[in-house]
């Protein structure tokens, strides 16, 4: 009996412990210099929207950690939307087996495509109404580039990946990736179709590794 | 065949290396993107390479100039786009090819549009444009370039030479329906000559479900390209163009076009009957556009009523439309049909009797495309097209087109 509580209480006391044994990592990634934005065509048609500077977003980096984790319950599910004729967010991180909505915020038609190996799709054209929202599931780890059919300049990423964790860097390259589980693993930044850096990291629970990918 | 050769490797490359061609055109269009001002000055330069194959039977059929049945046409396209502030857009289009429509003739350099525009509003309501630049007219501009247009060619109504020439008068009634010889068939003019790319201004805008625009050109949508610049062509006999859209939803869009101005050439004054001038013989068009557009389903539809004012003729009539259909398959294929007719009044012999003033005509045409990358296609096109008058003749064209695009 007093075995019995003795194992109580060291489930009781390793309990919050647990909670305190996830780790993580911290640093900065140095992201490439920002290129110019594009330029929209409107040769043939008349743009409501403006036509000035387009609110797009400067590079960034997207932190993962890789190893052997357990595939999520149940489906995870984000969203990509078309506002202001640009794809918000403009890089969208998802584990695989995610399911991405594309709600269109735009009074106009926008025909969303990818031909990217991981994931060829062409949602066609559809009202900011359409109902269910148009989506897919991306179950295949790789990186597929979103373009309009309609609207040449748009651009937009998505990087399918075989982990849980992962996070997007600030527009610094400052990034904060936690409750991450204790173990050696692999840690990476992609930054674009052609770099992506890697660091072995060894997790301490309840610590903060800072990592710099320079 | 050697030409085969290289285009089945380019291909099967483009395809294997889908990825690697993809992220190669997307750097190399950041490349061609500059910006200064911090950004409010942005400069954009891409093109297209059109590889374009033709066979079909004589008497070449639209607008295609070609003596033997075999025609290899490639076009290198530039674009430049650049945006100052918010309220200031430029582009210019700039051609290397073998004239401006599919022709056995040598290499020429031509600069087909340039357009600055002024937007004073951002919700634009208003825009001011001056330049040489696309008709306002119909709905076909907006897909007229190789890779927006699901066919090699463009509708009938566009490409369809008529007995109308623009750089002489006709003697008599007779003259004017028996002249017109297909072997020179490039001194003859369609209703609206390709996207009629012709020097003026243009105002045009949008105020909620309903647009505008109105332009004044140096010359009639009928004119050739020779025409369209502004050191052939000056202002002294300008055509006045406009078209009012509706758009209830995403899905509809209703448009409404009429254009009026003279379209003779200068040279044509000295045929004209004595005390005549250019600007007493004039083209009116009346067009009626509509597109549906529903997931992976677009068409379109036009219909053209024009009136050439002949001399010594009087008015010739001709009522001209099409219906298009574009489906995407797969991300990557997709088909096209297109119905086209065009159908000939008569006209006054002078003898009291009529005079049909040309042949009516149908055609159809069937094309498939398929996208390797977003940035490769490839299309083949099958037109028939029937005369239901005169000769009667046929044709039969086989078009295949490759387009890149950077």
């Amino acid at each position: 009996m007093r075995h019995r509580l003795a194992g109580l209480n060291t489930v009781l006391v390793l309990l919050p412990i647990s909670v305190l044994a996830q780790a993580t990592v911290e640093g900065r990634v140095e992201l490439p210099k920002s290129h110019s934005p594009p330029v929209m065509v409107k040769r043939y048609e008349i743009v409501t929207r403006s036509g000035g500077v387009l609110s797009t977003q400067p590079p960034l980096a997207v932190v993962y950690l890789v190893g052997s984790f357990p595939k999520p319950s149940s489906p995870p599910m984000r969203q990509i939307a078309q506002k202001d004729l640009t794809f918000v967010p403009s890089l969208l991180p998802v584990q695989v087996g995610t399911r991405v909505e594309f709600p269109n915020l735009d009074d106009t038609y926008h025909s969303i495509f990818s031909y990217s190996p991981a994931k060829r799709f062409d949602l066609g054209r559809y009202r900011p109404e359409e109902r269910p929202i148009p989506s897919q599931v991306f179950d295949t780890p790789g990186l597929v580039t979103l373009r309009c059919d309609i609207h040449d300049h748009m651009r937009g990423l998505i990087l399918v990946l075989d982990t849980p964790y992962f996070v997007v860097t600030d527009a610094d390259g400052r990034f904060r990736l936690s409750k991450l589980p204790s173990g050696h693993y692999m840690l990476k930044a992609w930054i674009d179709s052609k770099t992506t850096r890697e660091q072995s990291v060894q997790l301490t629970g309840g610590e903060t590794l800072h990592v710099d990918f320079p | 065949m050697k030409l085969l050769r290289v285009l089945s490797f380019c291909l099967i490359a483009s395809t294997a290396r889908a990825l690697e061609v993809e992220d190669f055109f997307d750097r190399l269009d950041n490349t061609l993107t500059i910006a200064a001002f911090e950004d409010n000055l942005r400069a954009r330069l891409s093109g297209t390479i059109d590889l374009e194959a033709y066979h079909f039977q004589q008497p070449a059929p639209g607008l295609i100039d070609s003596k033997i049945d075999n025609l290899f046409n490639p076009r290198l396209t530039f674009f430049l786009d650049a945006q100052a502030g918010s309220q200031i857009y430029f582009f210019a289009q700039s051609r290397v090819d073998r004239g401006f429509d599919p022709s056995a003739r040598g290499a020429q350099v031509r600069l087909d549009e340039y357009a600055l525009r002024f937007t004073p509003w951002d919700d634009g309501r208003f825009n001011l444009q001056v330049g040489k630049f696309a008709t306002v007219v119909g709905n076909f501009v907006k897909r007229h370039l190789s890779w927006e247009n699901p066919f090699v060619d463009a509708p009938l109504v566009y490409e369809n030479i008529t007995p109308i020439n623009d750089k002489e008068a006709p003697d008599s009634p007779l003259d004017f329906v028996r002249r017109f010889e297909p072997a020179s068939k490039y001194e003859f003019n369609p209703v609206i000559w390709g996207p009629s790319y012709a020097s003026g201004i243009s105002i045009s805008g949008r105020l909620g479900r309903f647009d505008y625009a109105a332009e004044m050109k140096n010359a009639s949508l009928s004119s050739r390209p020779e025409s369209w610049n502004v050191t052939e062509t000056d202002f002294d006999h300008p055509t006045f163009s406009g078209r009012v859209g509706f758009r209830p939803n995403q899905i509809w869009n209703f448009g409404l076009s009429a254009s009026d101005g003279p379209y003779f050439r200068s040279e044509a004054e000295q045929t004209l009957p004595p005390g005549r001038s250019i600007g007493d013989y004039r083209e009116l068009v009346l067009g009626q556009d509509v597109s549906f557009a529903w997931h992976h389903l677009q068409l379109w539809a036009e219909f053209y009523e024009a009136r050439f004012e002949v001399p010594r003729v009087g008015d010739a009539d001709t009522f001209a439309y099409y219906l298009e259909a574009k489906y995407k398959f797969t991300p990557q294929l997709f088909g096209a049909l297109r119905w086209n007719q065009q159908l000939f009044d008569n006209v006054p012999d002078g003898t009291g009797g009529q005079l049909h003033w040309g042949q009516d005509l149908g055609r159809i045409d069937v094309a498939a495309g398929y996208r390797f990358t977003s940035h490769t296609q490839l299309k083949l096109q099958y037109s028939f097209q029937h005369e239901t008058s005169g000769p009667r003749d046929d044709n039969h064209l086989v078009a295949a087109q490759l387009t890149v695009r950077f």
